[in-house]
């Protein structure tokens, strides 16, 4: 009985990062904040991004697994509908079971917004930005900001094209100057505010915001028409509801730094 | 006398025009009737799932029947293909094909739109349906992630023929891939009917390497907003509609051909070597224009084209911006099958001199890019295949085979076996005169091959040990020393 | 046993018993009654969504400093408001859900509804934490982007709830009559 009092009691304070046990953060990188353009901006101009953490690595299946031992009401069974669609984890045997032909180590995907935040913060930490995102994945492995390269772009459009790159393991592509691995071409990655990206079929009445679908599709108001590769990431996530569970989408966390 | 006659003649004539107007009214009265059915508010009749098809076929008609609500079912898949013999290439696609499913409509339908995109794409995507009234053609509605499925509906006001495409942001990018198809929404009554229809869609492709070089080859996004295009094809990939794969008809048939222009960037030229078009729906509008040479089909458009196809032999279908057909990939063949006609044509095989010489390209290795090297002789066999499907199949044919009178075989060949510093030399400078291959006479012209040492020996490898040969092996320093003494 | 360790035994009891209850009805799995969030409303009191469990919700993100959208998105509000309340009596709430916390406080929006003459119960504007805001914009798919310190863009969507929590229809749009909206909720109140 009592047991079912603190169940009932986590599930509730799940998704709000309260009590979750800290785990040991050694594998996140100190990122050095920073002012960028980001493709669709405010007004077009710069954004500053402050100093945070984030995850060297996507988070893996083995990781998730331990994740939903924890808290068994990320399990796929037992997943609520209103934080989970149908897809969730849905290669997975059962609740705890990764099938034998995908690797423990690659990224979890088919995984929620709503799931992603909860293990987050239940590492006391939490999603990062689209602007924190979009800053660390400028650096190239020399470069903090390697966006005007042309063969840079190149490679990273050739690796979103490129199919069934979830199945790769974490690491397995190019550390970048933070030190951190795969930002391209393992998996597309869910942020905290992905809802504040407006290139989406729902808001196509709005006054000023229904031109992007269409065939001018986002380059009005864009503040680098020859970023094809971040416009394939604002349209993925333009295209993202919060209970999606997608093949490609997976996730990484990210920590504000405590002053002291 | 005459003027009885005259009278006569005369009461012939009220009654033959009187006749006429009862005929002709009863024609205009039936017309009517069908405008006068308001398709604009009246409830679709029943629900009727589309049959979609892949090119280069089309539905059959619907025109006929009743304005219905149409079910169309539609997957997004991205896969991998070949845009010509060992080039491959990621393509996104409606349906699995580039161009995407033939959607056929009536006007008045009500058709329910189910777009899916397949759990293992990367992207998300949309559809924008130029035969939709409404923000987006659709595209606004139908924007989809990977592994989810969107439902939109819309009226078919206008009949005509119309492209659809992705308008998802890289535009441009998501059409480049193959995102495009044409939908046909057919007039009341529909249309005449035909011995045989046909789906024909130009697209232009741009790849990191140039045209043939071997591999996997990605988008190339500088070469796409340049204009620059690698490759245009009908139907998605070079030889879609050639050899095997070529349109077939009987002599006597009428052909209608429904030509789509997928773009991103090029406008076609669309040409039927040796044909006129009896009919052309310009624009895939209602206007008709008679004894057409050539027709343009914008970029995002269309056109119905009709012809009857009098005497037999093969027609090429090509983008008349020529050097697109040559080099780049345009060209298609209509073959005909019947008896000859003297009367309408002498029968001399003039279309042979359209066929490509150089089908590609040869271009030569591209300093980054290593060219691929074979080093064995069964290397040389398969690698030489590509480049002889490339560059020698138009001609001397898939199985080596010539045409005759025309163009020397390749298969058995005496020529050939006879002298192999000849057929080297013949590559690298052409040939030209009167030659004797298994006791027939050619006096064809062969332009020199901008081939590289490498590719003319493993192509002559292929020739050699293909279709009873005598299994020479070439190298490339064999190649070179001739080179050299030219 | 001592007093004490009676009475703190009853209290256990008491609230294992609560609990009981609550795991015996379970709220639908869509309900927006699962977010365990806790708002403030424009009279300054907190509140959870559950606590309007029982109640159709017609739903609107807003923020008060808005020009441009959020006055039409009101004034579509009230309309509906208007011509439901001509039709039935049925308690239906009504509520404008802040984008922007840090203008928009309990005192502000009060403000704001007199200024509107929204002053009824059915009215209900709420505000919260940032992090409360973007998990209820989610759950209605509602975007948003703070694009300068006093200006958001954001959709334009009108959500229905039931009476047990699940959304039942979303109007999208400035440009609607919201005929189609009246009589989804008369459908839910008047099944």
């Amino acid at each position: 009985m009592i047991g079912s009092v603190k169940y009932y009691l986590c599930s509730l304070l799940i998704l709000f990062s309260i009590n979750c046990n800290a785990k040991e953060n050694s594998k996140i990188a100190k990122i050095y904040g920073g002012t960028y353009t980001p493709l669709y901006g405010k007004k077009l101009s710069d954004v500053t991004v402050k100093d945070f953490y984030i995850d060297i690595y996507p988070v893996s299946n083995k990781q998730y697994l331990e994740f939903v031992k924890k808290y068994p009401e990320w399990k796929k069974s037992k997943v609520i509908e209103l934080f989970a669609d149908d897809n969730y984890l849905s290669m997975w045997i059962d609740d705890e079971t990764i099938p034998k032909n995908i690797s423990p180590d690659a990224p979890v995907v088919d995984i929620s917004w709503y799931a992603a935040k909860a293990y987050c913060e239940c590492q006391d930490m939490r999603l990062s930005t689209v602007d924190e995102w979009e800053y660390v994945a400028r650096a190239d492995e020399t470069d903090i900001d390697a966006t005007k390269d042309r063969l840079y772009t190149e490679r990273i459009i050739k690796s979103y094209e490129t199919p069934r790159t979830y199945t790769h393991n974490i690491g397995s592509t190019y550390r970048n100057y933070w030190g951190v691995f795969d930002m391209h071409g393992l998996v597309w990655e869910w942020t905290l505010d992905f809802n504040s990206i407006m290139i989406s079929g729902e808001n196509r009445s709005n006054n000023d915001l229904d031109r992007n679908l269409f065939c001018a599709a986002g380059s009005i108001g864009a503040s680098d028409l020859m970023n094809y590769a971040a416009f394939m990431r604002y349209a993925f996530r333009g295209s993202l509801k919060a209970n999606f569970c997608i093949r490609n989408l997976g996730f990484r966390c990210a920590k504000d730094i405590e002053k002291n | 006398m005459k003027c009885y006659e005259l009278k006569k003649s005369f009461i012939y004539l009220i009654v033959f025009i009187n006749t006429l107007l009862i005929f002709t009214n009863s024609i205009f009265s039936t017309t009517g009737k069908y405008n006068s059915y308001d398709w604009k508010t009246k409830k679709s009749t029943g629900e009727i799932k589309a049959i979609l098809t892949r090119p280069p076929y089309v539905p059959p008609s619907v025109g006929n029947s009743l304005a219905a609500k149409l079910i169309v079912d539609m997957e997004v898949i991205e896969l991998e293909g070949e845009l010509t013999e060992g080039v491959r290439y990621i393509y996104w696609t409606f349906g699995g094909t580039v161009p995407g499913s033939f959607i056929r409509t009536r006007v008045g339908d009500e058709v329910e739109f189910h777009l899916k995109n397949h759990p293992e794409n990367k992207l998300p995507h949309n559809i924008d349906l130029h035969a939709v009234t409404g923000p987006g053609g659709g595209a606004t509605s139908s924007f989809v992630a990977p592994g989810h499925k969107t439902v939109f509906s819309f009226k078919t006001l206008n009949p005509g023929l119309y492209v659809y495409h992705c308008a998802t942001a890289p535009v441009g990018m998501h059409i480049a891939n193959g995102m495009y198809g044409l939908i046909f929404v057919e007039p009341i009554g529909g249309i005449p009917k035909v011995d045989r229809e046909y789906y024909v869609m130009q697209g232009d492709f741009y790849t990191k390497g140039e045209y043939g070089q071997q591999g996997l080859q990605p988008f190339d996004m500088k070469k796409a907003v340049n204009e620059m295009a690698d490759y245009v094809v009908f139907n998605g990939k070079v030889g879609a509609l050639t050899g095997d794969n070529a349109l077939t008809a009987n002599v006597g048939e009428t052909i209608r051909l429904f030509v789509g222009n997928g773009g991103p960037n090029l406008v076609s030229s669309f040409h039927v070597i040796g044909e006129i078009f009896d009919r052309v729906n310009i624009e895939g509008g209602t206007a008709i224009n008679e004894n057409v040479q050539t027709t343009l089909i914008p970029a995002g458009g269309a056109a119905i084209i009709e012809f009857k196809v009098e005497v037999p032999g093969t027609f090429i279908l090509v983008d008349h911006s020529i050097f697109r057909a040559f080099n780049k990939g345009a060209l298609g063949m209509l073959k005909v099958k019947g008896n000859e006609n003297k009367a309408i044509y002498s029968g001399k095989l003039q279309e042979g001199i359209y066929l490509p010489e150089g089908s590609t390209i040869q271009v030569m290795p591209d300093e980054n890019i290593p060219p691929e090297v074979a080093s064995t002789k069964s290397e040389r066999i398969l690698t030489g295949k590509h480049i002889y499907n490339r560059t020698c199949l138009a001609c001397h044919q898939l199985n080596g085979s010539g045409m005759s009178n025309v163009f020397p075989p390749l298969a058995n060949s005496d020529y050939l076996n006879k002298d192999v510093a000849r057929a080297i030399e013949i590559i690298l400078k052409g040939k030209s005169g009167e030659i004797t291959v298994n006791g027939k006479k050619y006096s064809s012209v062969m332009p020199s091959q901008l081939l590289s040492d490498e590719d003319i020996a493993n192509v002559l490898t292929y020739i050699y040990n293909s279709w009873d040969n005598n299994k020479t092996y070439v190298t490339p320093k064999m190649v070179k020393r001739i080179r050299e003494k030219l | 046993m001592t007093k004490p360790t009676q009475y703190i035994l009853l209290l256990i009891l008491i609230l294992i018993n609560q609990f009981s209850i609550a795991e015996k009805t379970p709220i639908n799995e869509m309900s927006i009654f699962q977010l365990p969030s806790v708002w403030i409303n424009q009279n300054n009191q907190s509140l959870e969504l559950k606590d309007l469990q029982g109640n159709v919700l017609v739903v609107v993100m807003i923020y008060t400093s808005c020009q441009a959208a959020c006055p039409k998105l009101v004034a579509h509000m009230k309309n509906i408001y208007d011509q439901v309340s001509s039709k039935t009596k049925k308690e239906i709430k009504y509520l404008l859900v802040s984008i922007d916390p840090d203008t928009d406080t309990p005192e502000h929006l009060k403000e704001f509804a007199k200024k509107n003459n929204m002053l009824s119960d059915n009215w209900l504007f709420l505000t919260g934490s940032k992090e409360n805001i973007r998990v209820f914009a989610n759950v209605m798919g509602t975007k948003y982007k703070k694009i300068s310190p006093l200006e958001f863009s954001h959709s334009n969507i009108i959500s229905i709830f039931d009476d047990k929590g699940v959304l039942q229809y979303q109007q999208e749009g400035l440009h609607s009559d919201n005929s189609n909206t009246v009589k989804k909720i008369m459908e839910l109140v008047m099944p």
